[in-house]
């Protein structure tokens, strides 16, 4: 039985086009399931949720930050202290996300047609690199002088420097509080939507040779 | 409370000198908690609400 | 023989509640990250200040000013994005650096004129400036060498101490033109506070762009005998550090590893082979599925044994 697609078949209706595409992302009842299959138990299965929930804290910490303005946390004690949240929840982001990838590599979890997301997951690891190295450039401290001299060189040595320019905190201030967590939100949930999709990868030894 | 000029600044930490690696106490520390997280995930039980040895349901 | 993975909604389930789990996790990382943040704090280290380097180092400032006069300083030479004196580096036969042109120009001696060419009520800079401008090209060049070698540098444990050994004081006389004393104006433009901004703003009343005041700070040496006391060097594994006990950036620990050994540690084009070598382990680690035995790792070492125990025990076939 589907459900809300009654003139869904009239293919120049771009509303009922989207729609099924939307509703034809995850199959039924998997966007939100109120049950897993039986071996989706293990605590390394709770790094995912703990990679996102820091995510949510980084950005959060992030928007009180924003609210106070970019130097706000040098003449403020509670303007510090939401730094110090910013800075340790992003080595937590970090630390579970990691520990995510070293449990889906020891789980093969690229199987059964799962390979975009693992490639998600790398792109994302790679991207919250440049977006933490623009967060330190945006610190208008000490670090983002010298992080700027040095980053400057291996960017300038591949010829990005001539499009990116470290040097610049105007610039890099805006990549890392609108296009790079743009970026990180948009692929995070492509990547919780392909697991939603194929489901948990199942076990190992019971893959079955063909 | 603060202002900027007040707070000195700092010069380098501790650190651990291993050969080539040159590493400080607070990144090692990162780093062997999360090798610890890592296998108390692997080893720890997970509460999967099994009483018996039948398996969970079947839908 | 290939293997096929089942369709895991072909497995029985039990009853999960995700939504229960992500608000533990979201309890339990901002309980973390407010606990940790009480109890370490962030550094706030404050930025170097143009009156700072020149109370802190006046000579390095003056060595400074005179090498961006003499096109010896390592942004005069730097090649592009800033000019064209350099090739720039290439990673084994692209000359990347090259072909990403000067997009940010910036000529280093503007870096000490321009905010000369500003100051009033100075008759003797201002005809130091106006002698420097009138010269020909050649004969600059000549007085700001000759300068830069009269005041020549400190011993080291490598070679004996040049000139007056990086003292300006001590300099021997000799035709050095204007370039003393622009370079002490410069010093003293500095030192009451002048050149904060002066390269920011370029004449604009908001400037976001500290392009060239960092340029200028990084053609000194105490902006990184700074970094190297607080362990941030390059070859101090600096990408990783943080300044004082302050967790640092323990994932960058691979990139920055490749300079710490050879054939990187003594290259002319480590950053660009660096920057090569990483973009390639990315891809790699990106196309682990589709890459033989790499992809084979977890089923020979079956660590996947633990996280899947409880399964695998109950299904026995």
């Amino acid at each position: 039985m589907t459900a809300g697609t009654t003139t869904g078949t009239d293919p120049s209706n771009w509303t009922a086009r989207l729609r099924n595409r939307i509703v034809g992302l995850v199959p039924p009842g998997q966007a939100l399931p109120d049950s897993q299959p039986i071996y989706v138990a293990s605590w390394i299965y709770v790094f995912g949720v703990l990679t996102i929930a820091s995510l949510v804290i980084v950005i959060g910490s992030g928007c009180v930050l924003a609210m106070g303005g970019s130097t706000w946390w040098h003449v403020s004690a509670l303007g510090h202290y939401v730094n110090s949240v910013h800075l340790w929840s992003v080595e937590l982001l970090f630390g579970f996300m990691v520990i995510h990838l070293w449990g889906k590599f020891w789980m093969a979890s690229w199987r059964g047609g799962r390979a975009m997301t693992w490639i998600t997951g790398v792109a994302l690891f790679t991207i919250s690199i440049g977006t933490s190295f623009t967060g330190f450039l945006s610190q208008s401290d000490f670090d983002s002088q010298w992080i700027g001299g040095q980053a400057k060189d291996g960017l300038n040595s591949v010829g990005i420097g001539a499009w990116f320019n470290v040097l610049n905190p105007g610039q890099m201030l805006m990549w890392h509080i609108v296009l790079l967590p743009l970026i990180v939100v948009a692929l995070t949930a492509i990547h919780v939507i392909l697991v939603r999709r194929h489901g948990v990868v199942p076990p190992l030894d019971t893959d079955v040779e063909v | 409370m603060t202002d900027g000029v007040s707070i000195v600044a700092e010069g380098a930490g501790r650190y651990v000198d291993w050969g080539v690696i040159q590493i400080s106490v607070t990144n090692l520390t990162i780093i062997a908690v999360m090798v610890i997280l890592f296998i108390l995930a692997l080893v720890l039980p997970f509460p999967s609400g099994h009483g018996s040895d039948d398996g969970g349901d079947d839908r | 023989m290939t293997r096929k993975t089942l369709d895991s909604h072909e497995f029985p389930t039990r009853p999960y509640d995700l939504v229960k789990e992500f608000v533990i996790a979201l309890i339990v990382v901002l309980v973390l990250s407010v606990g940790l943040a009480a109890a370490f704090s962030s550094p706030d280290d404050p930025p170097l200040t143009m009156a700072g380097w020149a109370q802190a180092a006046p000579d390095d400032v003056i060595v400074t000013a005179v090498g961006e006069l003499a096109g010896t300083t390592t942004s005069a030479t730097y090649g592009p994005p800033y000019n064209s004196a350099a090739e720039g580096q290439k990673l084994g036969p692209l000359p990347l650096q090259k072909l990403g042109g000067v997009r940010t120009p910036v000529d280093s001696t503007s870096l000490v004129l321009d905010p000369l060419s500003k100051v009033v009520g100075n008759p003797v800079l201002a005809g130091a400036l106006a002698k420097w401008n009138a010269a020909p090209e050649d004969q600059r060049t000549k007085w700001a060498t000759d300068y830069a070698d009269a005041i020549g540098a400190a011993a080291t444990d490598e070679e004996p101490a040049t000139g007056a050994g990086g003292d300006p004081s001590k300099a021997a006389p000799g035709d050095y033109g204007p370039v003393p004393t622009l370079s002490a104006g410069l010093l003293t433009l500095a030192q009451g506070g002048g050149l904060e901004g002066a390269l920011t703003s370029s004449g604009d009343f908001y400037g976001s762009d500290t392009t060239r005041s960092l340029l200028l700070l990084s053609d000194g040496a105490y902006l990184e005998d700074q970094a190297r006391a607080k362990h941030l060097g390059g070859d101090q594994w600096g990408m990783m550090n943080e300044v004082g006990n302050a967790p640092g950036q323990p994932w960058m620990w691979l990139y920055t590893f490749w300079y710490q050994v050879p054939p990187f540690s003594t290259s002319d084009n480590a950053d660009a082979q660096v920057w090569g070598l990483m973009i390639l382990l990315t891809a790699v680690l990106m196309l682990v599925p589709f890459i033989p035995g790499v992809r084979s790792i977890p089923r020979l070492i079956p660590i996947h044994r633990l996280v899947w125990r409880d399964y695998y025990r109950r299904n026995k076939t």
